[in-house]
């Protein structure tokens, strides 16, 4: 966040709050059950919180501009469709391109779910910055779109609607493989998170992009008086979100397995959550990369723990639910302390 | 505020203590994923489990929410919690593969149920069983309960053409439980002698009351009074039929017009609506008996007895499946 403050302890608490509750929730899940604290646990957890950071990485963006998107889980599941699709085991029957015999390289697949998640984003960006929509309507037209797109795609296959399953071997060890540490393993999903973190801490920090994004994001006449162009600012920066999709759905598919019509369901919502807790500010122009890993990485414990003391599953959503409440009615004391 | 928020976690620590299951010494601990907890149909089966399993082993049951992501979640932390035994309700089953292959690897005996995966993909594992029913028994069964209304109800042939003219509410459309259902009634129905005539499209209501309602009110803006006959894969949309007819006049308590409605799962309230003359039959999906079986069956599994010890079951012609039966319901 802003840097040259001084140290004011009540502010750095106001700041910190959420954690310093977080990691108190963590100790007493650990004291419950002492058996919580280990290396097998922290890796499945950095592990599940993979795919849905990458897709907050992408999201986060688009809060920054003080917008949203609603779409980004069907986006998701549509391109997750075309990796698994592509993908599909070549000795099996059912598959959807029966043409296919030779198993594809790696790289085709996730290209081109890239693609096709930059076309939906580039239309978001569209309704956005040329039509000055406002990013949550634009985005709740796209979603209905990319649903569309999804079932239809599906329904397309010779046998009828089915899921996409039977998965290449290969591309299935390319996303849940591992490497084995010793004490622990470090699942190749969290190095894939790490890479897309650190590109996208670069872009945000380092690119007349990412800098331009926080000054449109704060005061969007301000930054057009001084010489922004706010349009290509805003289709970039949406671009860049879906190549962040493209890698999600690509990894995702691989990771569940299978992908159906209901693929993506409400992961926009979990990638909005993890960004809010983790301090992107829905007021805009606020924000840091660490901060919405850390947001999803605590998302993920929260659900993880709760899995873990077996909690009743009506009450997880009332935990969860008060946790995100109280997320949000901090990061409104921040933007109210700063007016 | 900081005041106030040390409250509620305070507050939110205490929750999580008390609801959290305790831990019960000496006994098994059975990890169940179900694929939804909001569908009546597997919340019978939930309770009945519940109450089978009741003083013989602790029991982590998770909600799926519909979504196989979650669920994957789920079974991570059931193995990183070294469950005895695994009860796995897919969301989707043909994930099942990658599933296995985390439990197989965790060497934890584990039967998948109600939906089901293919059993040649369970079979690499020695450990693995299955317990359904055979979805095409259920559409099988009201076929010829079509038949039965089709003989002893001239009536319902409305327009005299000498066949039965129906619309048809399937589950969702790439789960195999609907495609069966959906396929097997009308040809059970014609293989026993009744010339079926479909009105419109299949409307696919994803298993919704709701949503079939909705349908049904739009079929009968189009096709008042040549609807003969109404086939649901399941009661939930077979009650939302039966709204959207009582709300133009057939259907109602104490008699008039009507139109035969049938369903599956015998749930309360299809029970009830039939009892009171308003729906004609359902297919009776035994979650009471699905409950028990699988309590039993995943007990002899981590006492390491045979599978099916103490039960009336017996494996179908895969080796590795059970089929709990089913029954028509066409009341009192």
């Amino acid at each position: 966040m802003n840097e040259a403050k001084r140290f004011n302890w009540a502010e750095w608490f106001l700041n910190y709050s959420l954690y310093i509750i977080l990691g108190l929730l963590i100790v007493s899940v650990v004291v419950w059950d002492r058996t919580f604290l280990s290396w097998g646990n922290f890796a499945n957890i950095m592990a599940q919180a993979s795919t849905r950071g990458i897709l907050a990485l992408g999201v986060a963006g688009m809060i920054v501009y003080t917008g949203t998107d609603l779409s980004a889980g069907r986006i998701l599941g549509c391109s997750a469709a075309i990796s698994a699709s592509l993908l599909q085991s070549t000795t099996y029957g059912a598959r959807m391109y029966p043409g296919i015999t030779a198993p594809l390289p790696l790289i085709l697949p996730l290209v081109l779910s890239i693609i096709a998640a930059m076309l939906f984003t580039a239309l978001n960006a569209f309704g956005f910055a040329i039509l000055n929509m406002h990013p949550f309507i634009i985005s709740l037209g796209t979603q209905l779109i990319a649903y569309g797109a999804l079932c239809l795609y599906i329904d397309s296959q010779a046998g009828g609607a089915q899921p996409l399953a039977n998965l290449d071997f290969r591309y299935i060890e390319f996303v849940n493989g591992s490497f084995d540490l010793g004490f622990t393993r470090l699942p190749y999903l969290v190095i894939y998170l790490a890479v897309c973190s650190v590109a996208m801490w670069v872009v945000w920090n380092k690119t007349v992009l990412g800098k331009n994004m926080f000054a449109i994001g704060g005061n969007p006449e301000a930054a057009a008086v001084s010489g922004v162009n706010v349009a290509r600012n805003i289709f970039g920066v949406y671009l860049i979100a879906g190549v962040l999709y493209g890698i999600a759905a690509f990894l995702e598919a691989g990771r569940v397995q299978s992908v159906t019509t209901s693929t993506g369901l409400n992961y926009d919502l979990d990638a909005i959550s993890g960004c809010v807790i983790g301090g992107v500010s829905f007021t805009g122009g606020v924000g840091t990369i660490p901060g919405v890993i850390l947001g999803v990485v605590i998302l993920q414990t929260i659900n993880y723990s709760l899995y873990y003391l077996g909690i009743n599953a009506y009450l997880q959503y009332i935990i969860k639910g008060v946790i995100i409440i109280l997320a949000v009615a901090i990061d409104m004391r921040k933007y109210i302390k700063k007016k | 505020m900081k005041n106030s928020s040390l409250k509620s976690l305070v507050v939110g620590c205490v929750l999580v203590m008390a609801f959290a299951l305790a831990a019960v010494a000496g006994q098994p601990k059975i990890g169940v994923l179900i694929y939804k907890y909001d569908d009546t149909y597997i919340s019978t089966v939930r309770n009945a489990l519940a109450k089978a399993l009741e003083n013989k082993a602790e029991v982590v049951m998770q909600d799926g929410k519909g979504d196989q992501a979650s669920q994957n979640d789920q079974l991570d932390v059931m193995i990183a919690r070294r469950m005895d035994g695994l009860l796995v309700n897919m969301v989707d089953a043909q994930a099942a593969a990658g599933v296995l292959m985390k439990i197989k690897n965790a060497g934890i005996p584990v039967v998948f149920f109600n939906r089901e995966p293919d059993l040649n993909v369970l079979k690499n594992y020695a450990k693995a069983v299955f317990v359904g029913t055979n979805a095409a028994d259920a559409g099988k069964m009201q076929g010829d309960i079509v038949k039965n209304l089709w003989d002893t109800h001239p009536e319902y042939d409305l327009n005299k053409d000498g066949k039965f003219q129906y619309v048809m509410f399937k589950g969702e459309p790439d789960n195999p439980e609907a495609i069966a259902r959906t396929e097997w009634s009308v040809k059970q129905a014609e293989a026993n002698g009744v010339k079926m005539d479909q009105i419109g499209q299949t409307f696919v209501c994803n298993w919704d009351t709701a949503l079939a309602q909705v349908a049904m009110e739009s079929a009968l803006a189009a096709n008042e009074g040549k609807i003969e006959l109404v086939i649901a894969n399941n009661d939930s949309m077979a009650v939302g039929a039966i709204a959207a007819l009582s709300n133009v006049g057939y259907n109602t308590q104490g008699g008039g017009k009507f139109v035969p409605v049938i369903g599956v799962d015998a749930t309360e309230q299809a029970i009830d609506a039939i009892n009171r003359g308003i729906m004609s039959a359902t297919v009776k999906q035994d979650g009471e008996a699905m409950g028990k079986a699988l309590a039993t069956i995943i007990l002899n599994m981590v006492a390491g007895k045979p599978n099916l010890d103490g039960t009336d079951y017996s494996y179908d012609a895969s080796g590795i499946a059970v089929r709990i039966p089913y029954s028509p319901y066409e009341g009192k």
